[in-house]
């Protein structure tokens, strides 16, 4: 056999696992890439918003991939200048329909506002579905909150959100645009969340992100004063 | 190629429904700014600044309700009234409250929508509630030795010790004790500019003055601007530096009136438009104030709760749309005893909307045949 004919069945052989792993784990962002089942991610966020001026923070997850299909994520928040200090926990199921990945997810988030001694739980039913370029969240949100001594559950509200990237969701590196009424650590209402965001993988287990994020005030006819300007740059480490 | 042809024309109709819905979202109805995506109207800064150059004027004149004497007093509030060409729900407020002798009217935002034509009308309905009002109530103020002063737009309220000045081309601040705070519809469109020509201000507060324990004391009315969905950076300055505090008076009740609510009464009303963390400044700010009730609007339907030691009232609307044939419960009444306790009760309005060609005959700005 020839050098260029062994280059070329190689090469073919290659070609098919590869396509064959693609077909079996979507590699796309925060999902199993087939090898790694534990990713941490470190994040600093720094801004301003109207009630505290100034503030800068850190947030801490860990995500562990069962298979391709589940995944367990559990995350703390750490916002000193606000006061602001919550965890949370979610469960996620990942289902390949046609050329969509759905994710299914499940999650309770805990906030303690220290300037207020307010204590919030948040419970959040979503769906998520992503093709290459881009992703739309859909869901409910069950909002909580504890503060001098009364309670108050407000009634349940839609959980939206939108991302569109540059390039593929499996590329090296990307730049999106989003809008969504939520974020890592809380769920609004009709507040909705503008940003850029971006990533870009040093190598299979090592990431860089982060997101520039503006959050006007109000809703529709009300928006015309932004509440907070943030940056959050962070890091990914995937392991076996 | 057919299927890069394909995915080409997939994404164009995406986007094509995207920005159509988007469209939709923005602009579907005229009140709703599709400028106000990410910066539209007037800001709740801007506005609290201007505010409050206007109130360090118009504090003198407001600052002078004395209920010290009498054993009760009231004030009538209503909400979103979105006048268009028929200002009658106001003029009905306006007129119950005169007949029931309150002593002052509050209205938590969106008073008209915004066209100036229905400012127009907003002001014909101001004015003559004026006449009526100063008709039953003031009297030419005097001088002492029972001269009369050559300014003769100056009156006297007996009951309060109110002096006022009344000016047809200023009708602010005249005899009619009309409070409003700005709500979202009162602001698109420039329509800060139509509301601050009438009423100069969002932010601000006055006091009526009772007696408390033997001793002088105060009722606080304290009015918010929220019609950004926030505070604001500017406004929570002043009032983290003090401005309810400045002239450190006994306090007895506070009363505030916002637009934006918090609470949201059920399933089928918007949500509170608050960021989380201002949410819960604000109910912490209420609960220092020692808040008597706090009155909030938008949602146009009733919710009363208790909250962190706070009764909270989020008002129905008024308008004609909402309650084309009234009802008996659009506007609350509060009545403050001489012991400092108060009685709230529900009351009607029921007037109907008039047709264009009667409020043309009647001198209003009429939109549309």
């Amino acid at each position: 056999m020839s050098f260029l004919k062994r280059l070329a069945l190689s090469s073919l052989l290659a070609l098919s696992m590869g396509t064959t792993a693609m077909a079996q784990y979507y590699s796309g962002e925060h999902t199993f890439d087939g090898e790694n089942k534990n990713e941490v991610s470190a994040s600093v966020t720094t801004g301003k918003n109207i009630i505290t001026g100034p503030c800068i923070g850190n947030t801490l997850h860990y995500r562990h991939y069962f298979d391709s299909h589940w995944s367990v994520d559990g995350g703390v928040n750490l916002q000193y200048s606000k006061g602001l200090y919550g965890f949370k926990a979610k469960g996620q199921y990942h289902l390949k329909i046609k050329s969509f990945h759905m994710f299914a997810s499940g999650e309770y988030m805990f906030n303690h506002y220290h300037s207020y001694n307010t204590n919030e739980n948040v419970g959040n039913l979503s769906l998520r579905f992503e093709r290459g370029y881009w992703d739309i969240t859909l869901g409910g949100s069950f909002i909580g909150y504890n503060m001098m001594g009364d309670h108050y559950t407000e009634p349940v509200t839609l959980t939206f959100g939108a991302h569109a990237t540059l390039r593929p969701r499996t590329n090296k590196w990307n730049v999106g645009l989003l809008f969504r009424n939520f974020d890592d650590f809380y769920y609004e209402n009709w507040n909705i969340n503008w940003g850029l965001d971006f990533y870009y993988k040093f190598n299979p287990t090592w990431k860089l992100f982060g997101e520039f994020n503006v959050r006007p005030a109000g809703s529709m006819s009300q928006l015309a004063s932004k509440y907070e300007t943030t940056g959050k740059v962070g890091v990914i480490y995937r392991w076996k | 190629m057919e299927i890069t042809m394909k995915k080409s024309i997939s994404y164009t109709l995406m986007a094509a429904a995207a920005l159509m819905a988007a469209s939709v979202l923005f602009s579907s109805c005229e009140k709703v700014s599709p400028t106000g995506v990410l910066i539209g109207n007037t800001s709740v800064d801007d506005r609290v600044k201007q505010s409050l150059v206007n109130f360090s004027v118009l504090e003198v004149a407001w600052d002078k309700y004395l209920a010290d004497t009498i054993q009760e007093y009231s004030f009538l509030v209503g909400s979103d009234s979105h006048i268009t060409n028929d200002p009658g729900r106001l003029e009905e407020m306006l007129e119950i409250g005169i007949e029931n002798d309150d002593l002052f009217f509050c209205h938590l935002g969106d008073l008209a929508d915004t066209k100036a034509e229905y400012y127009n009308n907003t002001e014909i309905a101001i004015e003559d509630a004026t006449d009526e009002w100063m008709d039953k109530y003031l009297k030419p103020l005097v001088k002492e030795d029972g001269g009369i002063y050559q300014d003769t737009t100056l009156y006297y309220d007996p009951r309060t010790d109110c002096v006022y000045r009344k000016d047809k081309h200023n009708i602010f601040p005249t005899a009619l004790p009309f409070y409003p705070v700005v709500g979202n519809h009162d602001i698109t469109h420039n329509g800060w500019a139509l509301f601050s020509r009438l009423f100069k201000t969002s932010f601000y507060e006055f006091t009526v003055r009772v007696i408390c324990d033997n001793d002088t004391a105060y009722d606080r009315f304290i009015f918010l601007d929220s019609a950004n969905g926030t505070l604001g950076s500017y406004q929570i300055d002043e009032i983290e530096n003090g401005f309810f505090q400045r002239d450190n008076k006994k306090i007895r009740n506070t009363f505030t009136f916002t637009h934006t609510n918090i609470f949201r009464p059920s399933l089928n009303e918007f949500a509170s438009t608050y960021c989380r963390e201002e949410l819960y400044y604000i109910l912490d700010k209420l609960a220092d104030w020692n808040t008597t009730i706090a009155f909030w609007g938008h949602v146009h339907a009733w919710d009363e709760r208790d909250f962190g030691g706070v009764h909270h009232i989020t008002m129905p609307s008024m308008n004609f749309v909402d309650h084309p044939n009234g009802g008996d419960d659009l506007l609350v009444r509060v009545t403050v005893k001489k012991d400092g306790s108060y009685k709230m009760e529900r009351v009607g309005l029921h007037s109907k909307e008039r047709t264009k060609e009667e409020l043309k005959e009647q001198g209003y700005s009429v939109i549309g045949k």
